[in-house]
């Protein structure tokens, strides 16, 4: 939804996008009124009514995909759905997912108690989603909002019998609600300074006067933004907001795949949404990068630290949410809609194969004796390695020309943008890091290995490239408010490639301590240092976030029993 | 004259202390029934009072009036006896009504934010008195797994309690909104705080009734016509919830 979109007022197939919400919660009802009378069948009632959510779904993103405008649609007096580009794509996404889900938990869940409990939850945990990414208003939005972490509550905490399961789900539902909050106080500051609660009308306003200010002079658009920003922050759990997620694989497993591939994407979701609002912030952006910066790197060496693998499962994911808020800090929203799909697809996987592939592994172990896997895995050491000059050229190079020229195939502009230019160099690096981690394997058919990895790369370089392009066109149709979003999410020149200056140089004095330590290995002393212990300590604990957020909430229980004791319980 | 009326105002629209006659009298007042009427008729009577005396509200009664809120909701917190948590959460939320008062919002509209408030802590008490029938105390924490032992009970206790905190589609979301909306931003920052202690509170309070390991032992659920009647109140609450909402849509909150 751009500011520029014109917003056609006459009765069209996108009314349709109503349906997408009452159909799931017409299922509930039916399902939950019935449920003696139908017993399992309760199930293939919810299975039917999703699908048909999907087929919707994907009429409407056919109908926008042929460049239909987006619409208002007006339910019920004061809620407004929107049509548009954003909502077809996202509405498809999470009736796919939820149909996907749906499928699976109906022999899953059979065994469970509370199957049609579940199916009901499942359906309204839909249509609260759908409602989400449809809403055209802050109040429609806000309820959409709040009931998504509420109907998560019960999803997570559907074996009632489980009191961790229980604890882990409240702790979710506070965290949710903790960023529930922020986004209300928004809403109210955008009400009482443009006097209507309809986003498109809220973005008109601010575009003609982006200027505005609240409380202490501030710039509202700034204020307002940075309350969005912690609303999606704590839905997709960055750091500091982050320790629910981890902890709440007690939940059934269709749940978790629900959870992992759909709900904690609505950061990012949310932040498209609003767009139009922070095109005209100044440093808000920015503080995204940052965040999503830290949550991507804590993720990761979280996940690389931990024994359980729920728990390292649930980090990759608080690690993936951090590359995607990262990108929406450098201005490519778009690109993040499609990481926030990608991710979805395949943690989806992930979660939803775990079990049959646990399974299966106990009467065959599923290795494939043939060439490749005895050429990845077994590998045999070549006699003498490859010049590293050489090898450090095609390091290097091979990725930058990669993407340089990937990128410069989709839009020639595109190096004109500080944002692009960010994931160009982030690109580098993984990719640079890939052939870098590819020479050390010491293969015995090393220029094989190497060839087919450079190809992998170039593969995923362009498919990435071309993909993200196009959702670029769909969502963010007009070349103008491209460039607003990449210029809000600018630094000066100057100070940009300072920086980039800086992380080349932290980073290829990294690979050249690691390669020179790998050399001298064998001589260097292999017993950890104190430092090392210490930080291995630290990581081991999680940063202790978790422990200081429990010390602090038992502080505040104790203190509040201790006041009650004063007080005489009055 | 103004300040005099406020302060009585205060024992019913709840300031701190005044706030602890509205608990001692929800402690000496058993009976179910009494005890609801109460929740309904407290807030009202101080309201009906501010409104008859043309009373305007000095500014310095928000900081109070959010103060006192934030006071009960954390005090609920550590609260195991469910009809006290009634008491003290109903306190938290009937001090947030003086910030209607301060602004321009109409007079009905306020009422009905306060019965918005009150009618979930009427549930709460009925539901309260049912747990002490069935199991001599209401206390979270005393006797788990409520949602296998008592399966329809739970099924009505999860959604009042959700309405008591002020969840969506229930009118104490709408009010809590609207009165969001009269704050200044940083009394909205102080309303959000404690928006986010009810909802910690609430959960709290299921976490030691409703889930967990069942108890051994009989208890009689909910009849099937209770349950019906609970769950009209509850559609009817919705339905008032929805009608908050066009006022709030229209701009008349």
């Amino acid at each position: 939804m751009t500011t520029s979109s014109v917003l056609v007022p006459d009765l069209t197939m996108a009314q349709l996008i109503v349906v997408l919400p009452v159909v799931p919660v017409v299922s509930a009802l039916f399902i939950h009124l019935l449920s003696k009378r139908l017993g399992a069948r309760a199930a293939r009632v919810s299975v039917t009514a999703t699908a048909l959510t999907f087929a919707v779904a994907l009429a409407l993103l056919g109908w926008a995909i042929a460049g239909h405008g987006a619409q208002q649609i007006h339910v019920a007096g004061w809620s407004v759905l929107l049509f548009d580009p954003l909502s077809t794509l996202m509405a498809t996404v999470v009736s796919g997912i939820s149909l996907i889900v749906h499928v699976y938990s109906v022999r899953y869940m059979a065994e469970e108690a509370g199957y049609v409990r579940y199916f009901v939850l499942l359906d309204l945990m839909t249509a609260a989603l759908l409602t989400m990414v449809a809403a055209g208003d802050l109040l429609t939005l806000l309820i959409a909002w709040h009931l998504i972490g509420v109907l998560l509550y019960f999803l997570l905490g559907h074996n009632t019998q489980s009191a961790s399961s229980s604890r882990y789900a409240s702790w979710t539902f506070l965290t949710y609600r903790f960023g529930d909050l922020p986004l209300v106080v928004a809403a109210g500051l955008l009400y009482h300074a443009y006097g209507t609660w309809s986003l498109p009308e809220i973005f008109a306003q601010l575009g003609q006067n982006p200027q505005a200010t609240t409380l202490g002079g501030q710039p509202l658009a700034d204020v307002v933004a940075a309350l969005v920003a912690l609303a999606a922050f704590a839905r997709s759990a960055q750091f500091l907001l982050h320790t629910w997620l981890p902890y709440t694989m007690e939940g059934p497993t269709p749940v978790s795949a629900l959870m992992h591939a759909g709900i904690v994407n609505a950061g990012g979701f949310l932040v498209n949404r609003m767009a139009p609002l922070f095109v005209h912030t100044g440093g808000v952006l920015h503080w995204l990068f940052v965040v999503g910066l830290v949550t991507a790197v804590v993720g990761s060496v979280l996940m690389l630290t931990q024994n359980d693998i729920k728990k390292s499962l649930g980090y990759s994911t608080m690690g993936q949410m951090g590359f995607m808020i990262m990108e929406c800090g450098v201005g490519a929203f778009s690109l993040a809609i499609y990481h926030l799909i990608a991710h979805g697809v395949f943690k989806g996987t992930l979660f939803l194969s775990a079990g049959s592939v646990i399974g299966e592994a106990r009467h065959d172990d599923r290795v494939p004796k043939e060439d490749l896997y005895t050429f990845v895995v077994e590998r045999r050491p070549a006699r003498r390695r490859a010049p590293w000059i050489l090898m450090a050229g095609i390091t290097l190079l091979a990725p930058a020309i990669i993407l340089i020229l990937a990128h410069w195939l989709v839009a020639e502009d595109i190096f004109q943008q500080q944002g692009a230019v960010v994931l160009l160099f982030f690109g580098w690096i993984t990719g640079a890091q890939l052939i870098f981690a590819t020479y050390r394997m010491r293969t015995e058919s090393f220029w094989r290995l190497i060839s087919l990895t450079v190809i992998s790369l170039a593969v995923v370089v362009l498919g990435y490239a071309a993909i993200s392009h196009a959702f670029d066109l769909f969502l963010y149709p007009d070349p103008a408010f491209r460039a607003q979003i990449y210029a809000a999410a600018d630094i000066s020149i100057l100070r940009f490639d300072v920086l980039v200056a800086v992380v080349t140089a932290v980073i290829v004095l990294g690979w050249v301590l690691a390669y020179y330590s790998e050399r001298n290995g064998s001589r260097a002393a292999r017993t950890p240092g104190g430092l090392w212990m210490n930080f291995y300590a630290l990581i081991s604990r999680e940063i202790y976030v978790t422990d200081l957020y429990a010390w602090l909430a038992r502080a505040i229980l104790s203190a509040a029993t201790r006041l009650n004791a004063r007080l005489r319980w009055a | 004259m103004n300040a005099a009326l406020v302060i009585i105002a205060g024992i019913f629209l709840p300031l701190f202390p005044l706030s602890m006659v509205l608990n001692v009298v929800v402690a000496r007042v058993r009976h179910p029934v009494a005890r609801g009427i109460l929740f309904l008729a407290w807030p009202q009577t101080g309201l009906a009072l501010l409104y008859a005396a043309h009373v305007a509200v000095p500014s310095w009664v928000i900081a109070w009036a959010l103060a006192t809120s934030l006071l009960y909701a954390v005090r609920a917190l550590a609260l195991r006896e469910v009809g006290l948590w009634a008491g003290f959460l109903a306190t938290s939320a009937f001090a947030l009504l003086w910030l209607p008062l301060t602004g321009d919002t109409p007079g009905l509209l306020t009422h009905l934010y306060a019965l918005a408030f009150s009618t979930p802590f009427v549930l709460l008490a009925l539901l309260a008195a049912g747990l002490e029938h069935r199991f001599g105390a209401a206390y979270t924490g005393l006797y788990g797994g409520l949602a296998q032992t008592l399966p329809r009970f739970s099924g009505v206790l999860v959604p009042v309690v959700l309405a008591a905190i002020g969840t969506p589609l229930f009118p104490a979301f709408f009010a809590m909104l609207a009165v969001v909306l009269t704050a200044a931003p940083a009394a909205a920052a102080a309303l959000a705080a404690i928006w986010l202690v009810w909802t910690w509170a609430g959960t709290r309070l299921l976490q030691g009734l409703v889930t967990g390991p069942a108890e051994p032992g009989e208890a009689r659920d909910l009849s099937l016509g209770s349950t019906w009647t609970y769950a009209a109140v509850l559609v009817a609450l919705v339905i008032g919830g929805l009608y908050l909402s066009t006022q709030l849509a229209g701009g008349t909150a």
